[in-house]
């Protein structure tokens, strides 16, 4: 099992999401977030005052699939959030040791 | 009396009574709590009082004996002495005494209680009073100070039984009329039987399953509900109000000082608002706006006794002048609380009735729509004393809004048409507000407004998760929404006010980041259009076309058809000048061929007359005619106190456009000693956004004469002004300039000298 943690641009969500739904991929959760990356922050000057933003809006999308579904998940994440412009965001992949259904106790991929 | 409960109670008595018989430890039995009360809810605890002068043997088989019959016992034993004491840990008893039911078992503890509680309890009662009125609000202060909560406790929260509780014990303690069996109580006390049989144990929860299961109308279900509610907490807070001592704290002598602010209809006493003459309502109904606006002006509240008069006195109708007058005021939420609270609202917007108590049940809204509504009006209050940093943009943009009743009625209006139906609920909110934009008789172009703030009240929360705010087609798209600056910064602050009012986290830095993008695109886009987009091709009699051809397009959508036939009327002329009065101001609007230093000549002409200019406006058409309008007050009241000075200004304005005023002569008279200026000017040049001229974006603290010596100051540097659009903000000028020298573009080295003036000028 992996866990993907992808930061992606807000307004690619839905399309990722949908995205993800048409491969069976429904369970994800998802947090706004506040962050940068390369793409730094920047100044900002609006009527003679300056802002610096140096935390920009982003949305991360957290789910665990299975091994055999890992690439194709990963491919669909990748193609859904592109646009192709700095700030499109990042994919981080971590092993999962277990995953445990507290309702039944279910445990390993028959918990996902 | 709820029979169900009694007859349970009946049935209890009987179990204790036996099992007393069987055993006859030397105490008195006694009910206290709402088994005292003879209401005993299905899978309620069983509260006893054992009372006795000392220790006593049977009294653990006793209760062995209760506890295996069944019932869920919650006992205490004392003495009649320790029942009156009165101290932070014992007030839970002392209440619970208020109740008591001797049952049966050893007379004697019981008498001595009977002759000592009473006494105990008069000398004790503002104490009492006091815990109690602490206890209750601190209660309703953990459950938000709220009735509308999606899945209420009917028991502990605001407007639940506990308040029907505390408002029997406070008659007990001598305040206020025995609370009667009416049918708030009767829908409680019902709701809890079922409760208790859905969960089969004592869960005073109205949870979402509770709701499906309890009726076939969940929506309809929970309306009743919070009407209900809303009856007792009103009840028990104007109860509680009442009850408590008068405060003797510095608090209390600052309160009374306060009353100095009494006036010839109201007068305040303790913070609250009693009318002088009561009997005033029936025949004078405009009392009612004026009283509002006073609760609002001096943030107090109606006292009871004014309440109930209120809502007895005959229905008046609110003429759009009362209700605005409301609405402009800067703290205006307490009031419309207040109307809401007493069905007032209504009865000044009836469509108000659509969104009463309606329920939403989704995952993020907190609130009822009504109550919804009214925290958006909270929200916009609270951004102009926000001192956070990150709403501080948002409460400048709120200070730059001139027409703020015009945002709060909008606010007011943007959901009322929830609940009516299926579909777009924004267009049917449109539909709904019409009819009482319509009956209220708002200016046509304030209900425009209006129209489209309701119309679009979602799309920038859509844009700004759903869209690429890199991407042009988002900053068109926005600016195509919003039409003018002025309707993009109301929109901007609606959405700011109904996100902030989903409930009290909904409101995140991250939205609040992404609403402010939104807007900066939004603002950019329009600020750029202002000088490149141009009317064109107008399908329009030539002598309109030939007018209008040229303008900005923005003209067209912040003038009335009406005030386009006026300039049309002032375009046949060669040098036209119109002065009018405008909603306690003055505007004055020029049609003359274009010329350097035009724009200076005017402004100066009105400088020289001490007016004050607050917005201003300056475009060209394609024949070289100049539209400039400029709205100014006039803080020495100079044209109101003297009859001829309004023609005087006429007329010396009139030879400022045809160049026969020496305008510097005349600014020489009236110059004052240099102020330093407190506010460190922003001055910023932009050769990108324009194909054709170079963007000034100037920020400065406005003074006298800034915009005759920042214009002058252009039209010397030899540069051509295209459009002007001038703004004023508390202190600060805002200013947008488009400029050109030699049909271009201004060069580098120009714009480097140009700046340097400019930062003379805003310094000086």
């Amino acid at each position: 099992m992996k866990k993907i943690e992808a930061i992606i641009q807000p307004h690619k969500l839905e399309e990722v999401k949908e995205a993800l739904k048409a491969i069976g991929i429904d369970g994800m959760t998802i947090t706004e977030v506040r962050g940068h990356g390369r793409q730094k922050g920047h100044k900002e000057v609006y009527r003679g005052m300056e802002y610096q933003v140096d935390l920009l809006p982003k949305v991360k999308l957290e789910l665990v699939v299975t091994d055999a579904r890992f690439d194709e998940v990963i491919q669909t994440v990748v193609s859904s959030a592109r646009s192709g412009k700095i700030g499109d965001g990042k994919i981080f992949v971590f092993d999962v040791a277990e995953a445990i259904r507290i309702r039944n106790d279910d445990r390993g991929e028959g918990a996902l | 009396m709820q029979p169900s409960l009694v007859q349970r109670t009946a049935q209890v008595d009987a179990i204790v009574t036996e099992a007393y018989a069987r055993i006859q430890p030397a105490v008195s039995v006694v009910a206290v709590g709402g088994y005292g009360r003879r209401e005993l809810f299905p899978y309620s605890d069983v509260d006893l009082l054992l009372l006795t002068p000392g220790p006593v043997q049977g009294v653990a088989e006793f209760l062995q004996r209760l506890w295996d019959s069944g019932l869920r016992i919650g006992h205490s034993v004392h003495t009649p002495a320790e029942c009156c004491e009165i101290h932070e840990g014992n007030l839970e008893l002392t209440i619970s005494l208020l109740d008591q039911r001797y049952l049966c078992g050893d007379e004697a503890p019981y008498a001595a209680l009977h002759q000592l509680f009473p006494k105990f309890v008069a000398s004790q009662r503002d104490d009492i009073v006091s815990h109690l009125a602490a206890m209750t609000r601190g209660r309703h202060a953990k459950h938000g100070n709220t009735i509308y909560h999606l899945e209420p406790n009917v028991k502990e929260f605001p407007g639940g039984l506990r308040d029907i509780h505390v408002m029997h014990w406070l008659h007990e303690l001598g305040c206020g009329n025995p609370v009667p069996y009416d049918d708030a109580q009767a829908f409680l006390f019902d709701l809890r039987i079922k409760l208790h049989h859905f969960f089969h144990r004592d869960n005073n929860f109205l949870t979402f399953e509770a709701q499906d299961q309890l009726s076939d109308d969940p929506a309809q279900f929970m309306r009743n509900y919070y009407r209900h509610a809303r009856q007792i907490d009103r009840a028990v807070l104007r109860l509680l109000e009442l009850s408590e001592p008068a405060a003797r704290s510095l608090f209390g002598q600052f309160r009374d000082w306060r009353s100095r602010l009494s006036t010839p209809e109201f007068t305040l006493s303790r913070e609250r608002v009693l009318l002088r003459h009561p009997a005033q309502l029936e025949t004078d109904p405009s009392i009612v706006p004026r009283l509002m606006i006073f609760v609002a002006r001096h943030q107090v509240a109606l006292a009871p006794d004014t309440e109930m008069r209120l809502q007895n006195a005959p229905a008046m109708q609110w003429s759009w002048p009362a209700l605005r007058g409301l609405l402009a005021l800067p703290r205006c939420s307490n009031a419309l609380h207040a109307l809401a609270d007493l069905n007032l609202l209504e009865r000044i917007i009836p469509e108000w009735a659509h969104i009463d108590c309606l329920v939403v049940r989704d995952f993020y809204h907190r609130y009822t729509v009504d109550e919804h509504t009214l925290v958006t009006l909270d929200a916009l209050e609270n951004l102009a004393a926000s001192k956070d940093p990150r709403r501080d943009r948002f409460a400048r943009l709120f200070s730059e809004t001139d027409h703020p009743e015009i945002l709060r009625l909008a606010l007011l209006l943007h959901d009322i048409g929830k609940g009516a139906g299926q579909g777009d609920h924004a267009i049917r909110s449109v539909e709904i507000a019409r009819a009482a934009l319509h009956r209220l008789q708002v200016p046509e172009q304030d209900q425009a407004t209006v129209f489209f703030l309701i119309e679009h009240h979602l799309d920038l929360s859509s844009i700004m998760t759903s869209r690429d705010l890199s991407d042009s087609s988002t900053a068109l798209r926005i600016a195509a929404a919003s039409g003018t600056l002025e309707q993009l910064k109301l929109l901007t602050l609606l959405t700011y006010a109904d996100i902030s009012a989903v409930n009290p986290t909904a409101m995140t830095d991250w939205r609040l980041e992404q609403l402010w993008q939104t807007y900066l695109v939004g603002y950019q886009e329009l600020t750029r259009e202002l000088e490149s987009e141009r009317i064109d091709n107008l399908e329009n009699t030539p002598t309109a076309a030939e007018f209008l051809e040229g303008f900005p397009t923005r003209y067209l959508k912040t003038h009335t058809p009406a005030q386009i036939a006026s300039h049309l009327d002032l375009a046949q002329r060669l040098n036209a000048v119109e002065l009018v009065r405008v909603k306690g101001a003055y505007q004055v609007t020029v049609v003359s061929p274009d010329r350097p230093f035009l724009l200076a000549s005017i402004s100066g002409a009105l400088a020289s007359f001490g007016m004050n200019i607050l917005k201003a406006e300056a475009f060209a058409n394609r024949r070289g005619q100049s539209l400039d309008t400029f709205v100014f007050d006039d803080p020495h009241r100079t044209l109101e106190l003297n009859p001829g000075e309004s023609e005087r200004l006429h007329d010396v304005v009139l030879e400022a456009v045809l160049g026969k005023l020496d305008v510097e002569k005349l600014m020489q008279k009236r110059r004052r000693p240099p102020i330093h200026s407190r506010i460190a000017p922003h001055i910023s040049f932009n050769n990108m956004l324009s194909e054709s001229s170079t963007l000034v974006e100037i920020v400065a603290e406005d003074r006298p004469a800034l915009l005759y010596d920042l214009t002058n100051a252009i039209s010397s540097e030899g540069a051509n002004i295209e459009v002007v659009l001038i703004d004023t903000e508390a202190r600060r000028a805002l200013d947008v300039f488009y400029v050109t020298a030699n049909g271009g573009k201004l060069s580098s080295e120009r714009m480097t000298e140009l700046k340097a003036r400019l930062f003379n000028v805003c310094r000086s």
